[in-house]
């Protein structure tokens, strides 16, 4: 690991960390993720091998000085796509939270608020896998830390679609929340 | 100051602390005088409160090693351009090498190999690591983590009198960047520690504050904070920051960005 925080002496690395040991840096963040996307351990272990392998072949074709943590959860979202539409034999048709928002109307004000505050890790996580992969993660990347700019990137879409997609995933799970917290 | 619509859309980046000012002040600003725009901007910040206690799922170590075993395998194969939205699988190891470098090349790996074990999983095998990270966990997924709020450092340290059988040396009270949440008591090994709760965006970070003796610091020492040596580590997904104090141990533990945690170990340990 290494710091380069204000205040803290520190040798400079003499050179930057090899692009393998940069990547296994990601790989609990990435399994993370991998297991909201697949629901599943098993897959989400099989997910993440591919895509790092990929990652490793694909070297040569990353930037240096780019984000490469935007790149490789780009990577790993692109295998799942991609193992989605070799299971389906058919083209994705797009999923959409909308409909799971409309059907629930909301509670409001310091009543939901106080609601929201007595849920529990189960909850979270179920309500969480009832959204789209879409839905569910643009939520994930944005608590990740990544920027809709970066998510974007991720995603590969346009940043006004992840800002209408995060906003209409969010008030889904607003909505499946509600149920959790009856 | 901003109007509704205007503040709307700001939302989000105001509750990921991204505005910057003057837009900042203009969105506070206009949450003072509107009710509605408030409430939404809660109904948010609460979202955020209940997604934190989202289950985090570590990396299994028998993957990182097959993760490790790749990494070394690949280095293994030569360079060859891909194109990474669509990249193939590596080709077995050795393929395009000459006769020396079947010789050479496997050693190299091995040595990486072993690099990179030693790296990924020696790190995890620490016991006050695995304490650590263990402890902020149940931070993390306690219903109510602080049992004392903050109303600043000077209310949370009174606090742990009679509760322990030393008193926390700490003087960094929290900052806008790093707002201290509260304190509570937790067991760390075999002995009482205080608990001080930070946040950083979206983040936590626990520090826990223990009587050292006895206990066994790894002596691995990356960087110095403000005159004593501290020990870093990344396991599960989480960092780790351990120092020793005049008998006093020190655990920082959040899942927050290693020059962000290195940010807050400064400020706790400056004098």
């Amino acid at each position: 690991m290494h710091w380069y925080a204000e205040g803290m002496r520190r040798e400079p690395p003499p050179s930057e960390p090899p692009f393998a040991e940069q990547l296994l840096a990601q790989a609990d963040a990435l399994y993370n993720f991998a297991c909201y996307l697949c629901k599943n351990a098993a897959e989400a272990e099989d997910l993440v091998q591919d895509a790092f392998a990929r990652a490793l072949n694909a070297q040569s074709s990353f930037s240096v000085g780019s984000n490469l943590r935007a790149w490789l959860f780009r990577i790993l979202r692109n295998t799942f796509l991609d193992g989605k539409r070799r299971q389906r034999k058919s083209p994705l048709t797009e999923e959409s939270d909308v409909e799971a928002a409309a059907s629930h109307d909301f509670l409001r004000g310091d009543f939901e608020i106080d609601r929201l505050r007595g849920l529990v890790a189960r909850d979270i996580d179920a309500a969480l896998s009832r959204l789209s992969d879409d839905g569910r993660s643009v939520i994930l990347l944005d608590l990740e830390g990544f920027t809709e700019t970066e998510i974007a990137s991720v995603m590969d879409t346009a940043v006004g679609t992840v800002k209408s997609r995060l906003a209409r995933a969010r008030a889904a799970l607003r909505a499946e929340l509600r149920e959790y917290a009856k | 100051m901003s109007d509704c619509r205007t503040t709307r859309e700001q939302l989000h980046d105001a509750v990921r602390g991204r505005l910057a000012e003057p837009q900042r002040g203009q969105f506070s600003a206009h949450l003072q005088t509107c009710s509605d725009c408030r409430q939404l901007f809660e109904r948010e910040q609460a979202l955020d409160q209940a997604l934190a206690q989202r289950p985090r799922y570590p990396l299994p170590e028998r993957l990182r090693e097959k993760l490790v075993a790749t990494a070394a395998a690949a280095a293994t194969g030569s360079s060859r351009t891909t194109d990474a939205a669509h990249p193939t699988l590596p080709p077995p190891a050795r393929r395009r090498l000459g006769r020396w470098a079947a010789v050479v090349v496997p050693g190299l790996a091995a040595a990486l190999l072993a690099a990179l074990l030693v790296r990924g999983v020696g790190e995890s095998r620490q016991p006050l690591v695995d304490e650590a990270i263990n402890d902020h966990l149940r931070v993390l997924y306690a219903q109510h983590p602080v049992e004392i709020e903050s109303g600043g450092i000077h209310q949370v340290k009174p606090w742990f009198a009679g509760k322990l059988d030393f008193a926390p040396v700490l003087e960094f009270s929290g900052d806008e960047e790093f707002p201290l949440e509260g304190g509570a008591i937790a067991l760390f090994v075999d002995r009482k520690a205080a608990t001080f709760v930070f946040k950083h965006r979206l983040h936590t970070a626990s520090l826990f504050v223990f009587r050292s003796q006895d206990l066994s610091f790894p002596s691995t020492t990356e960087h110095a904070l403000a005159g004593h040596s501290a020990a870093s580590a990344a396991s599960r997904g989480f960092n780790v920051l351990l120092w020793q104090d005049h008998g006093l141990g020190y655990a920082l533990v959040s899942d927050m960005a290693p020059d962000a945690l290195a940010r807050l170990a400064a400020k706790l340990t400056a004098r």
